[in-house]
């Protein structure tokens, strides 16, 4: 340690103070500021397919776009409302099920059961998990990590929906760049929709269900239902994942409910950075072609994959996104005390 | 009488696999995931032991015992003190560490089914009718004698006390001049120990393999839930309702309802009681 | 941060330059999707680069004028492990088709689901694929059969479940001839195709008139068995049949042992008692455990003049005999290959398709041929027809083939404890 110790003093930048007010508009500049970041992301996805050579990471970037969906689905209810659910396989099943059924049973064609299976599925998932709403904390993280591993074990015992054989015979989405358009374009509305949300009034009861539930309570609005609400909403997206996942790969089976489905999101959320909502999808970006990648050392890649994410999480702590949103917003300077 | 015997195996088994687990989240609110990965680590290391460098046993056992309380340790002081606190971090951290482990022991070679420990016995014993082979009675009698010493441990030394100390409430312990940090990086030492410790009297029963390291983890995280989180009487109540249910669900329903009995009763149990059958009651705490 | 980044980008140019320039003629890619951490995975992989080596040392495999070597891609799908999504084996048949660009899929995936799942992958991107490898769910030659112009690139090439059926059938009226054995327990793993088999042999041996005392199933995973042997023994059952592939099997058997059990464990899969290393892993208690490695070639034995020498080869190439289902099987299947690809004249994947339904050879495992409708390999009971079983009992720390007769090498024995009644 030196005599005199050092300090880092982070302050606003003079750009980002006036944006935040009604005077955004007052020149190309602060218009770009602000739009920049998020039409990068945007131009990027939307280009990536056309650019990136070869099918094969095409479809990397489909599956991107999955994990993606479940990653943001978690941030939504883990850090917006306080529900941090470890279970988002049971969402993945649920919608894939559905869907598969649909196709096979019902002869639906994939686009009228994809949308159907996310919004039967977001309901069939709010009913189910309405006993474990009034849990707090850890306790419905568990109580969630226990739905997806009960479910499988329930087809399993009870050898419904083709057993552990799993549907065959769904058929997949026609052409050639569809699957990876209509997964980047559900993406970008889930998450523009999410962050639309979290600032609107619903949005502000939300947050207050998080921080306070008392206060809420208090207030005379009824936490549960607002629970209810959100889980509802962050089941749609993970749903739809699962219901697109079946239509890709034309299979549905007991290991939609896989424990890799709730844990990857969880990764990509702590990677990207929590209660930021386009954080984990980056995250995503990041870890799956990561794990693709490292497909070349064969059994040795979930090790280095393991070491990466721990690299990750000791070094980064407060995830990607927020140490990239602190240096786009503020200066940082050493001042001595 | 043979759903008893086998219930009170079945019970005492879990129990161990469990104890370590809710050794360390009941001090120092850790989950800490990577506890398959020390169970499984603890087998191989007995293994190489006594297979490639041809130890004693009991000496291989002691040796391995250590080593695995030493990783757990290490683990702790080299990567989750950085990131106490923050509990998502945590269990991905934690998980992230005990991937590497098992993926790693699967690269070097340790796949297969071929690597076993000579069990302690091979008399085999009769208790009422029920034949049961000499070394899960010796489960049993060890299992019951680790539970013992911990209790003797946390009640009557220093270090115990600390222990429990800090379990009741971190800052009251810090105030009193106990160094948290250590008595945490002590109790991630001794829950890894006791993991090690299951591992060494579960796994001469089968074949050690390491997709053992992701069943035992949910099976100490099923039994730590209906017991109470934090609980270690809990735990150890936890795992006779289980190990109980399992057995019995077994003997009437069939042996492919044993998991979803289980996984039900977890479930059932949190939705009734969150904190567990005998977890301390902080009712605004759990639910609104 | 940045040092990882760079070793990564370091370690892939190594790799890369590694891959590229070994071979000067272009290789015919054969992409290998396998579960390489288990045994029904690496068995496959050693198997093909045995075949593979021996193919490529004699010159190559002729395609019109040219002759052109193999070269192998293998891809750890991890579809046996837990906590893993099918998904994930996909994206690696997709990888091995995309990226490696692999002219043919051999040996997976290994898991039932994961393959009955590749098959639409696999007629969509039209690459030909001969399973030799852990799926024996009669489901994917039945599917083939039913859609065969969308699934015909799909073949396969080792035994399937109801030919198992058969030939453990015949085994237990063996073990009634000759030691009046007739009371059956059967224990299965709950797995679709497991549970299915267990059903069908419980009906057929009820028919020929066995005494089925029950049927037990047991979620993967379970660590204590002693429930089900207490009802083993209660129902006084002498034959248990054992469909099981997790490594929990080996505490099966050593339960068995040590409560003494009074019945044969039959096992018909039962992956832990396939691999050589079993007897010292037991500790011997697991002598007298009968079970099915599905092909000849597998365990010695003299099913054609190619059995052993493949037998040896392979123990000489890999210091290990062959451990279980798949070794020989993914042997043959490059062998197979390159007799259609050689008949068919090019790589095309119809013609091979066409090429591949007209073989006819001798094998390690007797003679091969594909039925023209289902793309399963014919089996038989003697070497001469048709692809043969094998069907080995552990005695005195050894793997004795005991059926089918032809090839015999041994008898079923009892343990003492068996014997006296």
């Amino acid at each position: 340690m030196n005599q005199k110790e050092r300090r880092k003093e982070r302050l606003d930048r003079g750009i980002k103070v006036r944006c935040d007010g009604i005077y955004a508009l007052m020149s190309l500049k602060e218009i770009s500021y602000l739009v920049l970041p998020r039409l990068l992301l945007i131009l990027v996805l939307l280009l990536a397919p056309i650019l990136i050579p070869g099918h094969y990471w095409e479809r990397v970037l489909t599956i991107v776009c999955i994990y993606g969906m479940l990653a943001v689905a978690f941030d939504f209810l883990s850090h917006y409302v306080g529900l941090v659910s470890l279970g988002g396989a049971f969402f993945v099943g649920v919608g894939g099920y559905i869907s598969a059924l649909l196709n096979t049973h019902v002869g639906l064609h994939p686009f009228l059961a994809i949308p159907i299976a996310t919004i039967l599925g977001a309901l069939i998932c709010t009913l189910l998990l309405m006993p474990c709403l009034p849990l707090r904390g850890v306790y419905f993280a568990i109580a969630t990590l226990l739905y997806p591993l009960l479910a499988a074990r329930i087809i399993e015992a009870l050898d419904i929906f083709g057993g552990t054989d799993g549907l065959r015979g769904v058929s997949g989405l026609p052409g050639k760049y569809t699957p990876v358009y209509v997964l980047i374009m559900a993406a970008l509305l889930f998450i523009f929709g999410l962050r639309r949300l979290v600032n609107e009034d619903m949005g502000l009861v939300l947050r207050a269900v998080k921080d306070n539930d008392q206060s809420v309570r208090a207030s005379g609005i009824s936490v549960t239902r607002y629970k209810a609400i959100a889980l509802f909403l962050g089941a749609l997206g993970s749903c739809f994942a699962g219901a697109a996942l079946v239509h890709i790969y034309m299979w549905a089976g007991i290991s939609l409910f896989a424990l890799d489905f709730s844990i990857l999101p969880i990764s990509a959320t702590v990677v990207g950075g929590i209660h930021t909502l386009v954080g984990p999808f980056i995250g995503c970006l990041i870890l799956v072609p990561i794990s693709e990648a490292l497909r070349e050392f064969g059994t040795l890649r979930i090790v280095f994959y393991s070491l990466i994410l721990l690299a990750f999480i000791v070094v980064k702590s407060e995830g990607l996104l927020n140490y990239a949103q602190r240096k786009y917003h503020q200066f940082e300077r050493w001042v001595e005390v | 009488m043979d759903i008893a015997v086998y219930g009170i195996v079945n019970s005492i088994s879990l129990a161990l696999v469990a104890l370590g687990f809710a050794l360390v989240y009941g001090i120092s609110r850790l989950p800490n995931f990577a506890h398959g990965a020390l169970y499984v680590t603890a087998g191989f290391l007995v293994w190489s032991f006594l297979r490639a460098l041809a130890l004693n046993y009991v000496l291989s056992i002691v040796i391995s015992v250590l080593i695995t309380g030493i990783i757990g340790s290490l683990i702790y002081r080299a990567i989750l003190i950085r990131i106490r606190g923050m509990a998502i971090s945590e269990i991905v951290a934690s998980y992230a560490i005990g991937l590497a482990i098992i993926e790693a022991f699967r690269f070097w070679g340790f796949k297969g089914m071929t690597y076993t420990l000579p069990s302690f016995t091979k008399k085999t014993i009769v208790i009422g009718d029920v034949p049961v082979d000499g070394h899960r009675v010796l489960v049993v009698v060890l299992g019951v004698l680790v539970m013992g010493s911990l209790w003797a441990f946390t009640h009557y030394t220093k270090m115990g006390l600390a222990l429990r100390g800090m379990a009741q409430d971190e800052r009251a312990a810090m105030m009193l001049g106990i160094d948290s940090d250590f008595v945490a990086l002590f109790a991630m030492g001794l829950g890894s120990a006791l993991a090690g410790i299951s591992a060494v009297l579960l796994l001469p029963l089968g074949n050690i393999v390491v997709e053992k390291g992701y069943d035992v983890l949910i099976q100490a995280l099923a039994v730590c839930i209906v017991g109470g989180l934090g609980s270690w009487a809990g735990a150890i109540m936890g795992a006779f309702i289980i190990g109980f249910a399992q057995i019995i669900a077994t003997a009437y329903l069939g042996a492919k309802f044993q998991m979803v009995v289980s996984l039900l009763a977890i479930l059932f149990v949190l939705i009734l009681k969150p904190s567990g059958l005998f977890g301390r009651q902080k009712e605004l705490e759990e639910r609104v | 941060m940045k040092k990882i980044l760079v070793v990564f980008c370091v370690s892939f140019l190594i790799l890369g330059l590694w891959v590229s320039g070994s071979y000067a003629q272009k290789p015919i890619v054969l992409g290998l999707p396998l579960s390489t951490a288990y045994l029904y995975g690496w068995t496959a992989e050693k198997g093909v680069r045995l075949a593979v080596e021996e193919i490529n040392q004699k010159g190559g495999v002729k395609v019109g004028n040219e002759t052109r070597p193999f070269s192998v891609e293998v891809i750890d799908t991890r579809d046996l492990e837990p906590g893993v999504p099918v998904s994930e084996a996909l994206m690696a048949v997709e990888k091995l088709i995309l990226e490696k660009k692999a002219d043919f899929i051999l040996g997976g995936p290994v898991r039932s689901e994961a393959a009955l799942a590749a098959m639409p992958l696999l007629s969509k991107y039209k690459k030909v694929s001969i399973l030799s490898t852990g799926v024996l769910s009669p489901k994917y030659h039945e599917t083939v059969a039913q859609e065969y112009d969308k699934y015909k690139y799909c073949f396969r090439i080792h035994g399937e479940a109801k030919h198992l059926v058969k030939e453990i059938l015949m085994g237990f009226e063996e073990l009634r001839q000759k030691y009046g054995l007739t009371k059956v327990f059967v224990m299965v793993q709950d797995v679709a195709h497991a549970r299915a088999a267990g059903e069908i042999i419980s009906k057929l041996a009820k028919e020929k008139g066995f005494d089925v005392k029950g049927m037990e199933v047991f979620p993967t995973g379970t660590t204590d068995f002693s429930m089900g042997l207490m009802g083993v023994k209660r129902s006084g059952a002498e034959i248990m049949n054992i469909w099981m592939d997790m490594p929990e099997s080996a505490i099966l058997l050593k339960q068995w042992y040590e409560l003494k059990i009074k019945a044969l464990p039959f096992g018909s899969t039962l992956a832990a008692a396939e691999q050589p290393g079993f007897w010292k892993a037991t500790e011997g208690k697991g002598e007298f455990t009968l079970c099915n490695v599905v092909n000849a070639g597998n365990a010695p034995s003299e099913a054609t003049p190619w059995t052993m020498k493949f037998y040896d080869s392979y123990t000489k190439r890999f210091g290990i005999e062959p451990e279980g289902l798949g070794a020989s099987s993914s042997y043959m299947a490059v062998y197979v290959l390159k007799d259609a690809i050689e008949r068919a004249g090019s790589l095309d994947s119809d013609k091979v398709v066409e090429a591949l339904e007209k073989t006819d050879m001798e094998g390690v495992y007797g003679r091969l041929r594909f039925d023209p409708k289902s793309h399963q390999v014919i089996p038989a009971f003697e070497p001469k027809e048709g692809a043969v079983g094998s069907i080995l009992q552990w005695q005195a720390g050894k793997r004795v083939v005991v059926f089918p007769k032809s090839i015999a090498k041994g008898e079923i024995l009892l343990p003492a404890w068996m014997k006296e009644k």
